[in-house]
């Protein structure tokens, strides 16, 4: 995975081909346990579904941290804040995970140029690019168990040492599970899926805060 | 915000006292919108947030950004409660955990 950077075309990275695949799954994955849990209809992202249920709180921590409580002590506010935006916010999520998921898995072959690897995310697609981005990153991190930012360096560490990138003595047993339940494969391998996604948005919004700046030095003169 | 604003220069034609009423109703019942850390969230990613969606200069939003990332929260924007509860539903659909609540109500902090 290369970081992304700005292109006429929009901003342009290489993935490998399991990086591709592997995020396209997890967004759609994210795309399913959001329609799921947030009690939306099969078909609520077709244009013109009117959608007049109630909305239910999510029983699923990681979809309570994509849809949360709007008022922390009014229980009355925040819920009717829930009736009154949840469809819609969870609507719009699932809408971009999938066109996320989509773009990813697109190869970028066409008749005229083979495949090369290259991830295309067009200027006016890359907000949700990132917002998609954000959402996978989210639901990891709480399946991940990260409360805090001392549990997010501690994962970088542990995902580098995997790769040999960092020395690292600190050797998991293989058959113990961590605080959040998952045994040493599945961390690392999770893990590993968190820190890449992460260095995917990182390079993305580091090329769109420049641009925005320069647009709006351009606006000010 | 810049909508609220919007909505107070069209009221400009209108008489002085509505244009105090308003104000006073205004000031008198504020509610906030704040934005709460996460572990997740990239500075970056907030920065871009408070930057196009709000508006804010580049200093204001690193300085919101550096606030919630340090004290754990900041208020990002100030107004009506119907305001907020745009602001904050576009702050959920950022991926940003936010809340509304009336300013001044305990848990605002400074």
């Amino acid at each position: 995975m290369t970081p992304f950077r700005s292109t006429p075309a929009g901003f342009v990275a290489r993935w490998e081909p399991v990086e591709r695949e592997v995020l396209a799954r997890v967004a759609r994955d994210v795309a399913g346990l959001l329609r799921a849990d947030a009690g939306l209809p099969d078909d609520v992202t077709d244009a013109g579904v009117a959608f007049t249920g109630v909305a239910r709180v999510p029983r699923d921590p990681a979809v309570q941290r994509l849809l949360p409580d709007a008022h922390r002590e009014d229980a009355d506010v925040a819920a009717e804040f829930r009736h009154l935006t949840q469809t819609d916010l969870a609507a719009g999520k699932v809408a971009r995970l999938l066109a996320f998921a989509d773009a990813v898995a697109d190869d970028g072959g066409t008749d005229d140029a083979p495949s090369d690897g290259q991830v295309v995310v067009a200027r006016e697609a890359a907000q949700d690019f990132a917002g998609a981005l954000t959402d996978v990153r989210l639901v990891l991190g709480e399946r991940l168990g990260l409360d805090d930012d001392a549990d997010v360096e501690h994962l970088h560490h542990e995902v580098l040492a995997g790769l040999g990138i960092v020395d690292d003595a600190d050797t998991a047993d293989p058959d113990e599970t961590d605080a959040a339940g998952l045994d040493a494969e599945q961390r690392s391998y999770w893990g590993g899926v968190f820190v890449a996604a992460g260095f995917a948005q990182e390079s993305l919004m580091d090329e769109m805060l420049a641009e925005l700046r320069a647009r709006g030095r351009g606006a000010g003169e | 915000m810049s909508t609220y604003a919007g909505a107070v220069v069209m009221t400009s034609a209108a008489t002085q006292e509505d244009t105090r009423t308003e104000e006073a109703s205004r000031l008198a019942d504020p509610w906030v919108t704040i934005v709460w850390n996460d572990p997740v969230n990239l500075m970056s990613y907030v920065a871009y947030v408070f930057e196009s969606y709000f508006g804010y200069p580049e200093a204001k939003a690193h300085q919101l950004m550096m606030q919630v990332h340090s004290e754990g929260r900041a208020v990002v924007s100030t107004g009506p409660r119907e305001r907020m509860e745009v602001d904050v539903q576009a702050m959920h659909g950022f991926g940003l955990w936010a809340t509304l609540q009336q300013s001044g109500a305990p848990g605002e902090g400074a």
